[in-house]
Parts: C-alpha cells; sequence; structure tokens
C-alpha cells in the first residue's frame, strides 16, 4: 500500500513537471490563442492536483460553476477548482462574503477579479459563513498558486447535508470537464 | 412596440410571466443589436444587468450599443476616493457608479460609445469582440492604425488608448464591455478621474491603469459617434451572419423588463456605489493652529470602523475626543453624514467655543479626504 502511495506520488511529480514547462511556456503565446492550449492542459494539470490531493482528502466534491467543497467535522471549506483557477488567469481581487452571510445552494457569495473580468461565485452548499481566507486580501494569487490549500475562499456550516451527496465526486468532476471540453 | 405590449396582455397569465422584450426577442430571431434610448448612467447599467439576468444567451448574441450624460464609473472592486475626484464631481454635478464587471475606472460623456457584448459563457470571447470593433474602423477608414492590445485596450496609432474593456462572468452567461472615444471632453475625463487624495488612502482595491487617451475625431473628424456606432452594427451584423435591423430599447419600460426599476435603484443606492469598496485605511494630518494633528481611520463597507486621533497632550480633553470618535464610528465615510454628525455633537455636548472650533477643524480635515 505504501509502495503504492509513493509511485503514484512519484508518477505525480513528473506530471507536475510537465505541466509547469507547459505553463510557462504559455505565457509566451498570444492571447487570443490561450484558449486552446489551456484546453489540452487542463486534463494533465487537473490530474495532477486531484491525484496528489486525493489520498490525503477523500471528500473533495464539485459543483458544476466549479467551486469545490470539503466538509470536515461539519464545517465546509469552498474554493475554486484547478480548471476555474486556469480559466480566470491572473487573481488580482478576491470579493468574499461577510462572516454571518446566510447562503442557499447556488447563491451568489462574491467574485473573483482578473483582467478585468469579474467572475461571480456561487456556494455549492446552503449554510452560513463562518471564515474567510483573509490572506487573499494581500495575496490574491493564491488562488491561482494553491486553488486547493492555500487559496481556499471562504469557510460555511452546513445546514442541508445531503446537498453535499449530490454534488460531484472527483471522477465525475473530471469527466464533466471532459465533456464540456467537447 | 406599445402595440405588441397591450397585445401580450391578452395572452394567458404563464406566457405574460415571462419577459416581454425576451418574447420579442425570441420573435424577431437569435442574434440583435439593441440600442438604448437612455443617455442615464444607472439605467443602462441596469439595462445590462436586466439582459444578462433574464435573457436566455446559451443560443443567442446580443450587441447592446449606448452612451452617456457625464458619468464616472468605477469597477467593482475598486475604491472611488482613490479612483476619482469626489468632490470635483459633487460640486460639477457628476454622478459615480459603481459597475459590477471587474476592470478600471472610466469617464463617459456622449461622445464616447459604450458597446456590450452579451454571448453565453462559453461563446465570450473578447478578442473577438474588439475585432468587430477595429474592424468596423478601418471599414471607415481604411488607414487608420487601430489595433488590440493583451490588456484588450484599442490603441490608435500604437500609443494612444481609445477603447477600455472589462468583463463580467455569471453561471451561464457573460458580457463584455468596452468603450470607445469618439469625442469626449477630455480635459473634463482627466480632472474627474485625476482624486484628491490618493496618497492618503492604503488599500487592495484594484487599481486603474492610467492611459494616455485620444480621441477618434481628433485624428478624423468625420468618426463622430453616429458614423462609427452605425459601423460598428454593421461590423456586428457581418461578424454573427445576420441582419435584423437596431431596436431601440427604453431601460426605464418596466413593462418590457420587469425589475428593471429595481435594478436601476440598487446600482443608485450608497451601499451599491460606496459601501462596496474593498475595506481600507486613510492616514492624513491637519494642522490647527499650527499643532500638527493625525487622522487615521479604517473604512469597511464605507463606513468609518476606526478612527483615531493624534494630538499633543493637553489639546483637547481626551473624554471629548472619545466621545467624538465614538461619534464618528459607524458612520458613512461622506461629507454630508460628518457633517450633520459634527452639528449634532457640538450641539448635544455644549462644547466651550475654543473646543468646538478645534473639533471643527478636525472634520474638515477628515472632510477634505472624502
Amino acid at each position: 500500500m505504501e509502495i503504492r502511495v509513493r509511485r503514484r506520488m512519484a508518477m505525480c511529480s513528473v506530471v507536475r513537471c510537465s505541466a509547469i514547462s507547459l505553463t510557462s511556456s504559455l505565457s509566451r503565446l498570444s492571447h487570443r490563442n490561450l484558449l486552446i492550449p489551456f484546453r489540452l492542459l487542463e486534463t494533465s494539470c487537473f490530474n495532477r492536483s486531484l491525484s496528489t490531493s486525493s489520498p490525503f482528502c477523500a471528500a473533495l466534491r464539485f459543483t458544476d460553476k466549479h467551486e469545490w467543497v470539503r466538509v470536515e467535522s461539519g464545517v465546509a471549506t469552498v474554493g475554486i477548482s484547478n480548471f476555474a483557477q486556469e480559466a480566470l488567469g491572473d487573481v488580482v481581487y478576491c470579493g468574499l462574503p461577510e462572516i454571518g452571510t446566510k447562503l442557499s445552494q447556488s447563491d451568489e457569495f462574491g467574485a473573483l477579479e482578473s483582467v478585468k473580468a469579474a467572475s461571480e461565485l456561487y456556494s455549492p452548499l446552503t449554510g452560513e459563513v463562518t471564515e474567510v481566507n483573509d490572506a487573499l486580501a494581500d495575496k490574491p494569487g493564491l488562488v491561482n498558486k494553491s486553488c486547493y490549500k492555500e487559496g481556499w475562499l471562504m469557510k460555511m456550516s452546513v445546514s442541508v447535508p445531503e446537498e453535499l451527496d449530490a454534488l460531484l465526486d472527483e471522477a465525475a468532476y473530471e469527466r464533466y470537464i471532459k465533456s464540456i471540453e467537447d | 412596440m406599445i402595440l405588441r405590449l397591450s397585445d401580450l396582455n391578452v395572452i394567458s397569465k404563464s406566457v405574460r410571466l415571462k419577459s416581454t422584450l425576451t418574447t420579442f426577442f425570441d420573435e424577431i430571431g437569435k442574434d440583435i443589436i439593441i440600442k438604448s434610448s437612455s443617455t442615464g448612467i444607472y439605467e443602462n447599467l441596469a439595462l445590462e444587468d436586466w439582459i444578462h439576468d433574464y435573457v436566455d444567451l446559451q443560443n443567442r448574441n446580443i450587441l447592446l450599443l449606448c452612451r452617456n450624460s457625464p458619468a464616472v464609473v468605477i469597477g467593482r472592486h475598486q475604491n472611488p476616493w482613490q479612483e476619482c475626484n469626489l468632490p470635483l464631481m459633487r460640486r460639477l454635478g457628476i454622478p459615480l457608479a459603481r459597475r459590477r464587471s471587474g476592470g478600471g475606472t472610466v469617464f463617459h460623456d456622449t461622445g464616447n460609445i459604450n458597446m456590450t457584448f452579451f454571448t453565453s459563457k462559453k461563446k465570450y470571447d473578447r478578442h473577438r469582440n474588439l475585432t468587430v470593433v477595429t474592424n468596423a474602423l478601418k471599414e471607415l477608414r481604411p488607414n487608420l492604425d487601430v489595433n488590440s492590445t493583451d490588456r484588450f485596450d484599442i490603441l490608435l496609432n500604437g500609443h494612444y488608448k481609445i477603447s477600455g474593456t472589462a468583463a463580467k462572468l455569471g453561471r451561464t452567461a457573460a458580457y463584455h464591455h468596452c468603450t470607445l472615444l469618439c469625442s469626449v471632453d477630455r480635459s473634463l475625463l482627466s480632472s474627474v478621474l485625476k482624486s484628491n487624495n490618493s496618497q492618503v488612502i492604503k488599500s487592495n482595491a484594484t487599481p486603474s491603469v492610467p492611459s494616455p487617451v485620444k480621441n477618434l475625431m481628433d485624428v478624423d473628424p468625420s468618426l463622430d459617434t453616429d458614423t462609427v456606432m452605425e459601423a460598428i452594427a454593421s461590423q456586428y451584423k457581418k461578424e454573427f451572419d445576420f441582419a435584423t435591423p437596431v431596436i431601440t430599447v427604453d431601460p426605464t419600460h418596466e413593462s418590457l423588463m420587469p425589475g428593471v426599476h429595481k435594478m436601476t435603484r440598487d446600482l443608485l443606492t450608497w451601499e451599491w456605489v460606496y459601501g462596496k469598496t474593498p475595506k481600507f485605511s486613510v492616514s492624513t494630518s491637519v494642522v490647527v493652529d499650527r499643532v500638527n494633528i493625525t487622522l487615521d481611520m479604517d473604512i469597511k463597507n464605507g463606513k468609518v470602523e476606526r478612527f483615531d486621533i493624534g494630538f499633543p497632550d493637553g489639546w483637547l480633553p481626551l473624554e471629548i475626543v472619545n466621545e467624538f470618535t465614538s461619534t464618528m464610528n459607524g458612520s458613512r465615510f461622506c461629507p454630508r453624514e460628518t457633517a450633520v454628525l459634527l452639528s449634532a455633537f457640538i450641539r448635544t455636548n455644549s462644547l466651550a467655543a475654543d473646543i468646538a472650533e478645534k473639533i471643527h477643524r478636525l472634520c474638515e480635515g477628515v472632510i477634505s479626504v472624502m
């Protein structure tokens, strides 16, 4: 078991290296062409992030609007997926809700700004905002650098636990991304 | 249009619940160009919101064209105190609006064309839209040197900005809007976009990137807004391959667009225009009778969250200062509210004349950065 995990990690790091070199070469391409190489990349980056995180965080769930949610001890942490952060480009401002804001599932809870575009954020669950990631005020780029860890957006209580079951698991989200790419 | 509306009154209730402009769009075709009959900034921004929220944009492209009376429009996550000269705008009666898209601050007047390109989120493509604009201009004047940049600006002669962009991406729909300077009042533009107090404000709000600008009419006097708008409309039809004529829409027409009045009112509220400013702090000082007094404030949701006054011992009684700062806490960071609070404070505390004068001078210092 241990060996398998290690081997998996080793493979992941190879994928990660190739993904990074691809990403850096991306910046040399013109914006007009960005969308196409992004789409080619998505699958590899996506596999990388998910497979590195999955041995530790089995309960990552996704919405079809590309938010992820992880519930630990009754508190849901919410962020955006790697697919979403790559599509956005460099995030320059994170508009996050006030603590105590009551949200219904799929309510708008804020917006991320990148390259002059404001992208609305939608709550994956019903509940109340208990914490927002204050580190993003000074470092909004954490959403790009570490979308599943340091770049989390908010934490919320879980009022309707059944909603979580209806969200996409990692495999289903991956299939969903493939389907929208076509 | 009016005929159509009265026809609709006899249609069954379920159909009437559908928006009437949407129904109208469904009848006239897939891709549409509309022109707003209003030059009110809030009405036109509400029209954008309404189309974004109520029109099914999954299989449809819409171009909205409009012009506005003088107004300053800030991006969704910007700080107006940092971006523009609010005291000057108040004096001149120039309204401030906050849009729902990102990007920087712009000045509008009727010499500027506003275009909004609505698409599904999937078909959102700012370069394609800007190419419609540059091709329209080249169609009019083949020798015009206009190109869009990586930051989605359009530059004239490789240097002067004539168009700026911002966008909003929602659940399934998106819009990209941009400006195009034909004949704006450039001296007014630069004076209102020059903040009176940007150096005293610390903020994480997204800053604007100032650029040298030019009017199209400066290089070719025949490029007036009507000519250019017409060229953009025909280029858009060419790009999306349709022939439906441009429809004029009145954005104040509630029955045509149910809910549009509320959207306009929401855009006008102080809570949206100023209150949505990302938290910031102000550090300034005033000299009162050769004594330097420092003023430090944290402003959250447009309201004073912390107010510290630094002064030499004995300059003001501490209990008066504490009373005054607690009066200011929670108040809107705006000159009118501060003035009202000040006069109430002086009245209720029946202050001695010299102390009242000092408090007065402090408030002047605060108001000067509002």
